[in-house]
């Protein structure tokens, strides 16, 4: 009898033991595998929306690597380790619909996640918010999309001196520029230097005008601008060929804020999340990376001087009557279009170069979010899942690695043979690529033995328009060497022109995707018992030398690489 | 039992003398000093023609990390026919390859804790590169024969270096026997320094480098 009174005293006790012991199976605990080797799912549930159940939606647990996508009846089973540190919460999302989730439940059931739909419901007369806004939780994010290029897009004053025909110090009428040329027009440039303000407005903006809006006009291309847009579409009649559609929607949910990204398990009050796969897509960046020109009233140029039928197609163009300007997106394209399936570089988007985690920002961090947001609502991701804003291009660090090159000689009777190898490595685009009046210059020497340098007989020479006058200062024309450019130019022969004026591309002979360019230069070798030597250089040149000087810009050679043989 | 002994130090004595004897008879032993380079550290020092012998390099194992978006070691030199690891022990993705005339290889994405293997065939210069990551490069120098060296901290060098190849399973490698050869340096900042020497039977050949900052040379010509 005592023995059965102190049984059922250890009962309640036995049971909480079993209890935790089965709720840790259940909500993360140290395996989530079962006696039998069997998974035990973390959870199950369902998606449904107002229309019913939810089929194609993407699920995880809030912060996981792990992706579940709904049946058709809306269910989902999700399994793996619960991400350290989050509220367990099962999460739901799909393009089209607010993000949602439901906190795991005891026994990894979960019930219906239910999604709202994004209506159409765009406000063109929508005050975006001022990035310092988004930094009051996204301090890190914020702070290094501030330090981009992105963040002063507006404010460029080499923007500012081209459109209104200034120079460095303010002086007008130095140089061209485009309201010089074009009194009348407002042009196009606010669209995406200036896009907060341009998508509010039914007409073209002069870029003055912009800095005078409020500043959060024109805070260059801004985390509210990139984050309400919805799709983006084939539009022939703009710069790019392709228009972001917004959806300015304010307030939703109260007073959250709409933001679209990549993340579908953004469950928090402040912002209504909608995931958005356009932001993990090249397509994202064409708005912009993209600037065509038709040339108009029945005019073409002789395209096939620059380009084959393949390169022309591939860009997307047909006719004679489009100036490619600017084609970093369609670059891309092609290329992605070109690789076949299982090509280690298919797939590779803009975004995972241009947004990488780069040394400066280490040690790695696992939050989008910081300070009390963190702790409030901080999602625990893996870094891979991060995306630092930081846009980097054309910088002496990327540019660096964008190339690289090899040299071989041979010495053959009195010549000494010099091969130069120039490979793309790292840039998914041509290089140089945007404005076409960067360039990539390539200088070749051969001394002998006794340093004295020998004849170039055979070989390319760089040509007038890289710079007359002393080498020591960059003017190198007439040097052994080669120049990597898109030089644009007009009907009376005039290089190098500014977009507006040029009716024809006369050279595009910029580095493709992973390709390696060889060029061959053969210098004069008296003594064929000499050592001789060889070396080259390439060298990034952000502004044409003759535009720089007119514009009294400061600019320096970035040097990339050099090489001996 | 006396007798034993002596038998034993005898046999000692002639493995030691054995074993000295090969740095003694063919070792490059010298500094590099650079001008305009921060440390010493990391540059090769590399018998330009050697006879290879009977060093097999296809049983060379090399390891290239990953980590901290970084490639480690920066310059790694390693023997014809060697195999290197790259395994990626950082916390996101890696994709290692090379447009190198020497070896032109693409690994394709792979994830944390993964690691995949690649077989250098051709000597010169590898030109290392991660598709999403613009900062990582590295080096690896695929040498035709196993007289190299790697410098260090303070720029010393020793031609062969017996631990460094020890460590890669590359072993019994001989010393140089006497004769004429070239000695030059690399590193991917420095102008390859050469020098003309001569190792004699009678020890050590000493060697100072001062190579200044510029372009790199090929590995040979």
């Amino acid at each position: 009898m005592a023995r059965k009174k102190e049984l059922a005293g250890l009962a309640p006790t036995l049971f909480i033991i079993l209890s935790v012991v089965f709720l840790q199976q259940a909500q993360g605990g140290p395996s989530d595998t079962g006696a039998t080797g069997t998974t035990r799912p973390r959870a199950i549930g369902r998606v449904v929306s107002q229309y019913g159940p939810m089929e194609g939606a993407r699920v995880r647990l809030r912060g996981g690597d792990q992706l579940i996508v709904t049946d058709e009846q809306g269910h989902f089973t999700v399994h793996g380790p619960l991400p350290p540190w989050n509220m367990p919460m099962v999460t739901a999302g799909k393009e089209g619909w607010f993000n949602n989730g439901v906190i795991l439940g005891r026994f990894g059931l979960v019930g219906d996640i239910s999604l709202r739909p994004v209506f159409l419901a765009d406000d063109p007369g929508y005050q975006f918010n001022s990035p310092e806004v988004c930094f009051d939780c996204h301090g890190k994010v914020t702070r290094i999309w501030n330090e981009s290029k992105m963040a002063h897009t507006t404010a460029n004053p080499k923007l500012l001196d081209m459109y209104y025909g200034t120079d460095a110090e303010g002086t007008p009428g130095q140089g061209e520029g485009y309201r010089l040329d074009n009194p009348r027009s407002n042009g196009n440039c606010a669209t995406c230097h200036a896009p907060s303000a341009a998508a509010g407005s039914r007409w073209s903006l002069d870029l003055r005008g912009v800095l005078s809006s409020p500043r959060t006009e024109w805070e260059g291309v801004s985390c509210e601008y990139c984050h309400k847009v919805r799709r983006v579409v084939d539009d022939p009649s703009t710069p790019s060929g392709t228009t972001a559609i917004l959806e300015r929607q304010a307030p939703v949910r109260g007073r959250s804020i709409l933001v679209f990204g990549p993340y579908d398990d953004v469950v928090v009050p402040p912002m209504a999340a909608s995931y958005s796969s356009l932001y993990e897509s090249g397509r994202f960046c064409s708005t912009c990376h993209s600037h065509l020109k038709r040339l108009g009233g029945g005019q073409t140029w002789d395209r096939k001087l620059i380009y084959s039928d393949k390169e022309w197609t591939g860009f997307g163009f047909q006719g004679d009557t489009t100036l490619p300007i600017q084609t970093t997106y369609q670059e891309w394209k092609q290329w992605q279009e070109s690789l076949p399936a299982g090509d280690p570089n298919k797939e590779k988007k803009c975004q995972q170069c241009h947004m990488s985690w780069q040394k400066k920002l280490l040690p790695y961090d696992n939050f989008v979010v910081d300070g009390g947001a963190r702790r409030m609502w901080g999602a625990y991701r893996s870094p891979e899942q991060i995306r630092p804003h930081h846009f980097e291009g054309g910088t002496k660090a990327q540019l660096q690695n964008a190339l690289a090159m090899e040299m071989e000689g041979e010495i053959q009777r009195n010549e000494l043979v010099v091969k130069v190898h120039i490979s793309n490595t790292n840039g998914g685009h041509w290089v140089p690529t945007g404005e076409p009046m960067r360039s990539v210059l390539l200088l070749v020497e051969a001394r002998d033995s006794d340093d004295k340098p020998l004849r170039l007989i055979r070989g390319g020479r760089l040509p007038e328009w890289v710079g007359s006058g002393d080498p020591a200062e960059g003017h190198y024309v007439g040097l052994p060497g080669a120049v990597f450019a898109r030089v644009l130019a007009d009907d009376k022969g005039n290089l190098n022109v500014p977009f507006w004026r040029a009716t024809k591309i006369a050279v595009d002979n910029r580095i493709r995707p992973k390709k390696t360019v060889t060029l061959e230069f053969v210098f004069a070798l008296d003594d064929p018992e000499n050592e001789p030597s060889a070396e080259a250089g390439l060298i990034y040149r952000p502004v044409m030398r003759a535009l720089a000087r007119a514009k009294k810009w400061q600019v320096e050679d970035i040097p990339i690489v050099s090489k001996a043989w | 039992m006396r007798k034993g002994v002596q038998l034993i130090l005898a046999v000692a004595c002639c493995l030691l003398l054995n074993t000295a004897g090969w740095a003694w008879a063919g070792s490059i032993v010298g500094v590099v000093k650079p001008q305009g380079l921060r440390s010493p550290e990391g540059i090769l020092v590399y018998v330009a023609k050697a006879p290879a012998g009977p060093t097999d390099g296809s049983q060379a194992k090399f390891i290239m990390d990953q980590t901290q978006l970084a490639f480690i070691p920066h310059i790694l030199p390693v023997l014809v026919d060697s195999k290197v690891e790259f395994p990626n022990n950082d916390k996101v993705a890696h994709n290692v390859f090379s447009l190198s005339r020497a070896k032109k290889f693409n690994l394709g994405s792979y994830q944390p804790g993964e690691a995949k293997t690649v077989q250098f065939d051709q000597p010169g210069v590898v030109d290392l590169r991660c598709d999403v990551h613009q900062e990582m490069n590295a080096y690896i120098l695929v040498l035709n024969n196993p007289y190299f060296a790697l410098t260090d901290k303070e720029g010393r060098f020793t031609i062969p270096d017996q631990s460094y190849l020890g460590a890669h399973d590359v072993k019994d490698v001989p010393p140089l026997s006497p004769g004429k050869y070239l000695v030059k340096t690399w590193h991917e900042k420095l102008k390859t320094a050469k020098k003309k020497i001569e190792i004699s039977a009678a020890g050590d050949t000493t060697i100072v480098f001062k190579p200044k900052r510029g372009a790199p040379g090929v590995l040979y010509k």
